[in-house]
């Protein structure tokens, strides 16, 4: 991967042996489910379907059947404050199918974060009850008597 | 009677009083025991479930066939949004999902099934198969084609199917002139070259579609909904390179009542048929079986199709060429049958009520594939999905050669087995099914809007029939909303100023129009019958 401004050919001119694209390819997991052997990517933007297919077999000896893709349009957001507007830029998707027969599941990298916040936030709620409850059973034989008032 | 008379002019004006009055009992209203009209459920579900199955009925008791295709029409004034599928456009590993939509149960065998054992052609086979060698050795060697004498370069899959096409109907015309003196009924066939078939029908079973699900989920009494499958429209477009068609149908092949047989498994396929490289489009459905309502040859035995478009295929896959092939047919079998099926009178939403065969043979002229398909029933949306235990069957053979090569002006390696088979298609007799009603939700006088007697009903059926069929695009073509209306407007609200004048601001859905709210058409003053002015300006519909 590299992004870089090849020197323009000059007549004479030393050859460029070595061509670096701007290729590169993100496992993403899919929005909408697909078969066990449909992979989806996100890709550069210059990516063709054939550069997809070499770039999988070439490099990562991966067998593919079918490649299609497609340019999925960025969100647009709203500036709070301003009320502008602004777009995230356009993605390349590609829907990589493997031969039949072959499926692909999608790593578990990290550890849910959602179960972690979760624990967390009942944890908080548990500890706040707890205090709560205290400040209650301090005053429980003193009835009618505002909170405030301490002797 | 009332003790003084007053007279009726008055005591039209007077206030009445029933206070004092008693109905006229009828005692025949009471039964000994209630009797209390059922107790409907009253969920959501339950309700839209009965509005929709009084609509089947509705459609179930149209007249004709015109009428019917219309009626199935007439929810969407600018089409339904179809998946689209061809017979020779093959995306790779699709054929679970058509085993899926067509609800077939697929037998793949060295031979056609056994109710072919009982048509016995070996003394068939020697006379036909000079005439066979014959026609190859003409095909591949003596003929030259129209490219070929101007030099013109064409693409090698248009060669092909032009070579496969002229010997298939050099065979079909040899194997009709030998046998139709063994088998009559060859005599009485309609034979149709490139005829063209559509077909529509409703699937269900599949994962909703994401808009879908956020709509389920924006309502707090519907989430529960949220992965309940939705019915999709299929439309098949296809060609067959010849097809015979008789007044008569194919006996079937297992009787009717092997439909609901446990063991006819069928690959349930869940995903969205997008994701195997379906495409989607906006029309309006057709039904066409290659000939129009009111042909008495309405029964389809045999289609010939090409292979030529798996020499440009390359999936990298060695199995994926047997798994078209057979997706092809399926595909073709059942969209010509499920069309025959609506010119019967029956619809997606109305199932057949016995089963229809055709027969069809996939080749380029040196290797076959032979099928034998038996539709049993053509009903696969909403809950029918799975409350539905009919299947089709679908008989396959593997690939086979009927000959090696032609060397020399000779055919050399004729497989006598690829010709018998061939020859137990056309000896394969179509008879009459006794006791059947073959149009059960036809009228009886009126069957095709070509049989009612008021010109102007007949001409506006069958000229709005021939526009939906046609599926041109409409003259004034369907809104859109615009990019900067959907960043500006819709997602976010930045322009509140603006007067509201778009349907999605007004909220209305123009996806939702209907085929009859349309202005009739104007008919002129001087045309009219003399009636006041304002009256008679637009002629009559006759919407089903």
């Amino acid at each position: 991967m590299s992004t870089r401004l090849y020197p323009l050919y000059q007549k004479g001119g030393p050859q460029l042996r070595i061509f670096l694209p701007n290729f590169w390819l993100k496992l993403i997991r899919p929005v909408h489910e697909q078969p066990p052997n449909v992979v989806q990517f996100a890709c550069s933007m210059e990516m063709t379907k054939h550069d997809i297919q070499n770039y999988l077999e070439q490099i990562y000896n991966v067998k593919i059947a079918h490649v299609r893709t497609r340019i999925a349009l960025g969100k647009t957001k709203r500036n709070l404050l301003k009320g502008y507007i602004t777009k995230d830029d356009d993605v390349k998707l590609a829907y990589v199918t493997l031969p039949k027969g072959e499926t692909f599941v999608f790593p578990e990298c990290a550890p849910d974060q959602s179960q972690k916040a979760k624990d967390d936030h009942e944890k908080a709620l548990n500890e706040t009850k707890k205090g709560y409850q205290n400040f209650l059973d301090k005053n429980k034989y003193r009835p009618n008597m505002p909170g405030w008032f301490q002797v | 009677m009332s003790l003084i008379r007053i007279p009726r002019n008055i005591t039209k004006k007077l206030p009445i009083c029933h206070k004092f009055s008693t109905a006229v009992l009828n005692n025949e209203e009471y039964t000994t025991t209630p009797n209390y009209p059922p107790i409907l459920d009253l969920s959501y579900e339950k309700v839209q479930e009965r509005k929709k199955e009084s609509n089947y009925e509705e459609i179930k008791a149209v007249k004709t066939i015109e009428e019917k295709q219309i009626k199935l029409n007439m929810p969407k004034y600018y089409g339904f949004k179809c998946y689209m599928f061809n017979d020779e456009k093959i995306p790779y590993g699709q054929l679970p999902l058509i085993q899926h939509i067509t609800k077939t149960h697929l037998i793949v065998k060295d031979q056609l099934p056994d109710y072919y054992n009982q048509i016995n052609v070996d003394t068939l086979v020697n006379d036909i198969k000079k005439d066979i060698e014959e026609v190859l050795v003409i095909e591949y060697n003596h003929y030259r084609r129209k490219h070929e004498v101007l030099n013109e370069d064409i693409d090698i899959t248009a060669q092909d199917k032009l070579l496969t096409s002229s010997i298939c109907r050099q065979i079909n015309r040899s194997l009709i002139n030998n046998l139709s003196n063994t088998y009559a009924h060859l005599k009485q066939l309609q034979i149709d070259l490139d005829q063209r078939i559509e077909s529509f029908w409703f699937a269900s079973g599949m994962d909703p579609p994401e808009n879908i699900k956020r709509y389920r989920l924006g309502e707090k009494w519907r989430e529960h909904t949220e992965n309940e499958p939705t019915n999709r429209a299929m439309q098949y477009t296809g060609t067959s390179m010849i097809s015979l068609r008789s007044k008569l149908p194919l006996l079937p092949i297992v009787p009717h009542s092997e439909a609901v047989n446990e063991d006819l498994k069928i690959p349930y396929f869940k995903y969205d048929p997008r994701v195997v490289g379906t495409i989607t489009t906006h029309r309006h459905i057709t039904n066409i079986p290659g000939f129009w309502p009111g042909d008495k040859y309405e029964y389809g035995l045999l289609s010939y199709h090409p292979r030529s478009y798996l020499i440009g295929r390359n999936y990298n896959d060695p199995l994926d060429n047997t798994e078209s092939l057979h997706r092809q047919a399926l595909l073709s079998c059942f969209g010509w049958l499920n069309a025959q099926a609506n010119y019967l009178g029956f619809t997606t939403f109305n199932d057949i009520t016995y089963p229809l065969v055709t027969q069809s043979a996939i080749t380029n002229g040196q290797t076959w594939s032979f099928y034998v398909y038996q539709l049993n029933t053509i009903l696969n949306h909403s809950k029918h999905v799975r409350e539905n235990p009919k299947r089709n069957i679908c008989w396959a053979t593997p690939e086979m050669k009927l000959f090696e090569e032609i060397k020399d002006g000779k055919v050399v390696g004729f497989n006598d087995e690829t010709l018998k088979m061939l020859i137990r298609y056309y000896a394969n007799t179509p008879e009459e099914r006794l006791g059947v009603n073959m149009k059960p939700y036809l009228n009886n006088e009126e069957k095709v809007c070509a049989d009612y007697k008021d010109d102007d009903k007949r001409n506006w059926l069958e000229k709005e029939y021939k526009f939906l069929m046609a599926n041109r695009p409409r003259y004034k073509e369907f809104y859109e909303v615009h990019h900067w209306e959907k960043i500006y407007k819709i997602d976010h609200q930045t322009r509140p100023n603006e007067a509201r004048r778009r349907p999605f601001e007004l909220n209305q859905k123009p996806s939702n129009r209907r085929l009859d709210h349309r202005q009739p058409a104007y008919i002129p003053r001087a045309l009219r019958p003399d009636l006041p002015r304002n009256k008679g300006r637009y002629a009559k519909e006759y919407f089903p």
